[in-house]
Order: structure tokens, then C-alpha cells, then sequence
């Protein structure tokens, strides 16, 4: 009850949520009724496909509303059990502590613990109905099977072929870009198939994704494509800067007046050592009380001598 | 010019420059030292190396004394020189200010394995040599119990184990260090020593008849070992001569373990130094009984047979009866090379072309590498 696990994708039709349906003018040729005459006389002729729909989506809103329920319960559960206030499980770390806390798991992969998340995020959205009661879809690209991608497609392109028209009025009008107005797409990168899978809410496959990178860094390298900027920036994803930020530690005075700074947890392998590096120094090495010794292979002692040039580490400068 | 140079003059820094026609310039290298007596060492000459007369190294070490890696290099650079060490200079100032009509003193040398320990015992045994110590040198006990020629139940004594090559041999060496002094001195022994109903060694015959019948009836060769020491004892506290017991890895005596066996199926009955025949003359020796004489003895972690090496100090390696045995002794720890010696050591090595790449920084990561301790500081450059 307290944690879920998350449940495959293919269990529930992906929901499209705030989907626009294209509206195509439809040329009527049959008998002029009106719409509700229309509903009145297709209401028997409900496509097999919409029932099924209609009843899963009830199932789907339901089982939905109950994990709610169930999640909300399930949160002041948990803070009895950790003998604290209601209040303070609002907030999604503090219940992350408290599951860690109560199950903690050594699985490698972090999205195979227990967690306690609200259920919209467990369980993947799905697509709002994407025809009517009588089984027409709304989309035109209903058949391509997936109609968000290739409606997202379609529009780069419309905006594409849009750029180009205004490109063409401004060299009829001898006017030139204004490099200052370029789009700037240094820091950021194209969104992963991952995520845009989550967008459109369909599966989409690396061919497909590759394609879709294409169109829009076509769309994008158009020297006018500032104009359609939201609809691009949609789509990128900022880089993280790749720079660590060393914080250098700063040294601390010991008894004898002599600056100290000690660096714990250092690593090679499996070997875990805290080093103390004192200024003003001698130069003599002492590891674990004894001198270098400690090392008995040359290699060893190779590798941390402040000789070599060329050393893979960073080379001791001065030492205690 | 070279010849008169050549047949005459045998100073060692000629040699350098034996090659060239140059003139002869006393041109002093910092890490050699022209005085060639021990006697003479004093702190100036700490760091720097002396040059052992060959027939003098021979006629000493000729069973051993210098480690054997140490003899290769004497090889190949064509002299027989010895670092001078602050600890030989210090037993050599001891030595010196010793009350030799108390009981003998005994020093006990310790320290890192490659620290020296062997080498200031081959210096401190020319230092006996050249002031007319009867010396007695065991080059390295724990080859008695570790690689034994030939071991045998002892007839003579029940229960106990005879190495008698190894004592013969030992006999030889003693025999070859003092022959010199020995005839010069004329000592005798002072009682008849029976071996067996045809043979005997009568009151009043000089040692060196005794340690001959030992060299020439290895079966016995234990037994005269013991009487030797015997005699030795009784004429040190005559004042005859002054002895000098110099003994490398003494606390191979006292270990738990040798690897003596009479055949390969008793192996597991472990065999203890002391059921050894050789063991008892030199714990007796360096007992404090007599007197006009000096011991110095070297503990050393590779005489522990076993894999329990924990440490270099002498408590631990001479274990709770070693200890008794040798309390009170003064310990003289073997350092590493200190910069001064270190400094020394490369210059030596560069001079005899040993070292050929000298880069800048060289001797720093030569000094970090080997922790400034000789023996490695020989073996890295043994790479070179």
C-alpha cells in the first residue's frame, strides 16, 4: 500500500491530454439534420471501440481517484509510523526519507526500490479520447498510429516553410539578419527519445527520433528561426555545465603552528585513505605509521613519487 | 711516468686515473677516505668509503662475512670498498673505552632488512683483525639451520643433531681468520680432550692443532668447536688475547624452528636449534663468564624461518630465552642511509660508471624509491 511499484506502460492506453483536434471542414452531401438530431439517431450506432474506450477510461479514472485516495491515507500513515506530524509528509522528500528509512534496498537500479509517489507520478498518462462516439477520429493523422509525432512533424515543417516565405519577402525587401536576433542553441541540446516519448505520450522508436532531430535542426539552423522560437525551445534540453566546481579546502592551524589540511575518503580501487598534507613541510611520508615501505612493490612507490612527470594522478607537491 | 706510478704507488685514487696520462692530482673525492685502518676511523670518516686491502678480505671473508650481492659489486668495480656507518665508528669508540678486565660486553645490532647490519660487522671484523682480536666470526648462523650440507643423528651425543660439514667448514674459516695471531701468541689448551679411544688431543697442544683434528675428523668437528671455545675463554681471562665474537643473525639460536631433519618422514618432529650440536659452543660464548673480550651480534628478520616477521626489534626476534640469555646487552640500531651517507653512495656509484643517466632529480627519486635504505638503494641501481 505505503510503495508501488511501477506498472509497464502497455497495461494503459497513453492519454494525450490536451490534444486540439484539426478541424477539417466536411463537405456534407448527404440529408441537412441537425446535431442533435445527429446524436439522437447515432446513439445506437456507439462504435465498439468508443464503449470500450468509454469503460476503460471510467476504470482508468477510477482506479486513478482511488490510488489518490489510497496515497493521501497512505501519507499520514507513514508519518504515525515515524512518530511525526501530518503536515510534514506534504512534502515528497520528506516522505522519500521516511521510505528509505523503513525499506531501505541495495538494488542497484534506483527505479526498482520502493518509493511512495503521488499515482499521476507512477502510473504514465494516457491519451484523451482520440475519436468520437461514432468511432471518426479527430486527428487526421489518426491512421499514421502515431498522430502527435507526426503532427509535431508536420507543424516544424508548416513553420519551416513559413520561415522561408518571410526569408523571401526580406531579400525582395534587401534586407538582411540581424545576427543579433540568432537563435542561440550552445547550452542546450535536442530533448532524448525518453522524453519525448513522455511528451507526445507515444512510443517512438530511435529511427523515428533521429528523424525528428533532423526536421528540427533543420528548422533551426534557418537564420530566421527566432521566430519560432517557443516551438523550438519546447524541444531543447539545457546542458549541464561540465565544469566541477572545485571547492579547495581551506587549511586549518594545528597545535604547533604548522597549517594543516587532512582529505578524507580518498580513492583508487578499493583502497580508501584520508590524507594529511602539512605546510611547512619536511617531505617525509609516513602511510599508516610506517615510511614508504609500506609500499614493498617499486610500482607502487612509483606512482606516488613526486619525480615522475608523468604520473595519471595529480602529484604530491609537498607532504608531511 | 706510469710505470713508476703503477709499480710503486697504490693509492686508490690513481687508479681513476690510471687510464689518462694525466699527472697525478690528490685530488680528494668526498665520499672516499684515504685512512685505511679501521683503527683510525673516527666521525670525519662517517659517510665515506675506505678501500680493504684485498689479501686482507680474502684471508677474512673468504667463507663469507660480506653478503654476497655486496662481493659482486667489489667484482665488478675492481676495489673492495666499505661505507664508513656512525654505528661501526660508534661499537669501534665503545671498543675502545672498554674496561677489558670486566666481563665482555655485548652488543646487539638491529635494524631493517638492507639497513647494514652485515656489512658494519665485516667492518668492525677487519677492525679486530688489524688490533690482534682473535676473532670469532659465524658469517650467517641461520644457514646452519636453513640449508645444512649434511645432518646426521649425533653419535656422541644422544638425541641431538650434528652438522659436521658446516663445523668443519666453520673450523677452516676460523682457522684461515687466525692462523696469524694464533702462532704469533702460541696459546695451548689446558686440558686433554679424548675422542675416542685411539684419538686425542693432549693438555698443552696449541689451538691450532685442535681445530686441525676438528677440520680433518668432521665427526668430531662439533665437539672440538666447543672445546675451542672453551680454551678461547679460558685464555682471553688469561689475557692472552682479546677475543672478538662477531655473529650475524644470532637470533637464529633461539627460534622455534630450523629446518634440520635427520630424514624427509621426521620432518614434522620440528627440530629445535638447541637439539643442534653447533649451537651450545656460541651461546656460550656470548655469555658474560670472561672476560678481555667483546661480542658484537646482529639479530636479523630473515633468520626467522617461519612466515611470523612482525618485527626488527631484538626482543622479538631473540624470543623470551634469547632475551635471558643476552640481558644485559647494549642495542645499536642500524639506520638507513642519512643524506650525507646517501650523497655519498651515489657519488660513489657515479664515479665507477656505475650510474650513467644523471638528469636532473635523479638522486631525489633514487632516495624516495628505495626510503634512503642501502640494499635497496643497490638493487634499483642494479637495474640501471
Amino acid at each position: 500500500m505505503f510503495a508501488k511499484l511501477k506498472q509497464s506502460s502497455q497495461l494503459f492506453k497513453l492519454t494525450y491530454r490536451t490534444c486540439q483536434p484539426i478541424q477539417i471542414s466536411s463537405k456534407n452531401y448527404g440529408v441537412v439534420t441537425s446535431e442533435k438530431d445527429d446524436l439522437f439517431l447515432r446513439r445506437d450506432k456507439t462504435s465498439k471501440a468508443m464503449k470500450a474506450y468509454i469503460d476503460r477510461a471510467q476504470q482508468h479514472d477510477e482506479f486513478m481517484q482511488k490510488q489518490r485516495e489510497e496515497f493521501e491515507i497512505g501519507k499520514r500513515h507513514l508519518a504515525n509510523m515515524m512518530g511525526e506530524d501530518a503536515i510534514l509528509y506534504e512534502d515528497q522528500e520528506k516522505i522519500d526519507e521516511a521510505i528509505q528509512y523503513l525499506m531501505p534496498s541495495a538494488l542497484y537500479d534506483k527505479r526498482a526500490r520502493p518509493m511512495m509517489k503521488p499515482p499521476e507520478k507512477v502510473f504514465p498518462g494516457r491519451k484523451a479520447a482520440e475519436f468520437d462516439e461514432t468511432g471518426r477520429p479527430y486527428s487526421f493523422l489518426f491512421y499514421t498510429g502515431k498522430p502527435n509525432f507526426f503532427q509535431l512533424l508536420y507543424d516544424a515543417v508548416e513553420h519551416l516553410n513559413a520561415l522561408n516565405k518571410f526569408e523571401d519577402e526580406m531579400i525582395r525587401q534587401q534586407k538582411t539578419v540581424d545576427l543579433a536576433f540568432k537563435l542561440e542553441l550552445t547550452g542546450s541540446e535536442w530533448i532524448s527519445q525518453n522524453q519525448l516519448e513522455l511528451k507526445l505520450v507515444e512510443s517512438i522508436q530511435p529511427v523515428e527520433h533521429r528523424y525528428f532531430i533532423n526536421t528540427m535542426n533543420r528548422l533551426a539552423e534557418h537564420p530566421y528561426s527566432y521566430r519560432v522560437k517557443e516551438f523550438i525551445e519546447q524541444y531543447r534540453k539545457p546542458l549541464m555545465n561540465q565544469q566541477i566546481i572545485f571547492d579547495i579546502p581551506k587549511p586549518q592551524l594545528d597545535q604547533d603552528g604548522r597549517f594543516f589540511i587532512t582529505v578524507y575518503e580518498c580513492l583508487r580501487k578499493r583502497a580508501r585513505g584520508d590524507v594529511t598534507v602539512r605546510s611547512p613541510g619536511t617531505g617525509k611520508i609516513s602511510i599508516n605509521g610506517q615510511p614508504i615501505t609500506y609500499f614493498e612493490n617499486d610500482q607502487s612507490r612509483e606512482q606516488i613519487s613526486p619525480q615522475k612527470k608523468y604520473n595519471s594522478h595529480c602529484s604530491i607537491k609537498r607532504y608531511e | 711516468m706510469l710505470l713508476r706510478r703503477s709499480s710503486l704507488i697504490k693509492s686508490p685514487f690513481l687508479r681513476l686515473f690510471s687510464a689518462t696520462a694525466a699527472e697525478p692530482k690528490m685530488n680528494l673525492d668526498d665520499f672516499r677516505t684515504i685512512e685505511t685502518n679501521p683503527t683510525k676511523h673516527s666521525k670525519e670518516h662517517i659517510g665515506k668509503y675506505y678501500q680493504i686491502d684485498d689479501t686482507i678480505r680474502k684471508k677474512l671473508f673468504a667463507h663469507g662475512g660480506i653478503p654476497k650481492k655486496y662481493e659482486k659489486q667489489i667484482k665488478t668495480f675492481n676495489e673492495s670498498c666499505l661505507m664508513v656507518r656512525p654505528q661501526a665508528i660508534e661499537i669501534i669508540d665503545f671498543i675502545k673505552k672498554t674496561d677489558f678486565s670486566k666481563p665482555t660486553v655485548r652488543y646487539v645490532l638491529y635494524g631493517e632488512r638492507g639497513a647494514g647490519k652485515s656489512m658494519t660487522l665485516a667492518h668492525l671484523a677487519h677492525y679486530g683483525y688489524v688490533n690482534d682480536f682473535c676473532l670469532i666470526h659465524v658469517p650467517y648462523a641461520p644457514d646452519w639451520y636453513k640449508r645444512p650440507k649434511e645432518c646426521g643423528l649425533s653419535t656422541i651425543h644422544e638425541g641431538m643433531i650434528d652438522i659436521p660439514l658446516e663445523c668443519a667448514s666453520w673450523l677452516i674459516h676460523f682457522k684461515l681468520q687466525n692462523i696469524d695471531l694464533l702462532t704469533k701468541i702460541d696459546a695451548k689448551t689446558s686440558k686433554t680432550y679424548d675422542w675416542s679411544k685411539r684419538e686425542q688431543t693432549p693438555a698443552g697442544s696449541t689451538l691450532i692443532e685442535l681445530v686441525d683434528h676438528g677440520i680433518n675428523r668432521a665427526k668430531y668437528a662439533a665437539d672440538v668447536i666447543a672445546a675451542l671455545i672453551d680454551e678461547i675463554k679460558i685464555a682471553s681471562t688469561a689475557g692472552k688475547f682479546k677475543t672478538m665474537v662477531l655473529i650475524d643473525g644470532f637470533n637464529s639460536f633461539f627460534y622455534e624452528k630450523t629446518r634440520v631433519s635427520v630424514d624427509k618422514k621426521a620432518r614434522r618432529w620440528p627440530v629445535t636449534p638447541d637439539k643442534v650440536t653447533i649451537t651450545q659452543p656460541f651461546i656460550n660464548i656470548t655469555n658474560y663468564d670472561w672476560c678481555n673480550g667483546v661480542c658484537i651480534l646482529t639479530v636479523d628478520i630473515i633468520g626467522m624461518l617461519g612466515w611470523d616477521r612482525e618485527s626488527n626489534l631484538p626482543r622479538y626476534l631473540l624470543g623470551k630465552e634469547g632475551f635471558e640469555h643476552l640481558d644485559p646487552f647494549v642495542p645499536i640500531k642500524m639506520e638507513n642511509y642519512d643524506d650525507l651517507q646517501f650523497n655519498s653512495c651515489i657519488s660513489y656509484y657515479v664515479n665507477r660508471r656505475w650510474i650513467q643517466n644523471t638528469e636532473k632529480g635523479f638522486d631525489q627519486e633514487l632516495k624516495f624509491m628505495s626510503n634512503s635504505n642501502p640494499y635497496k638503494l643497490m638493487e634499483l641501481c642494479n637495474a640501471l
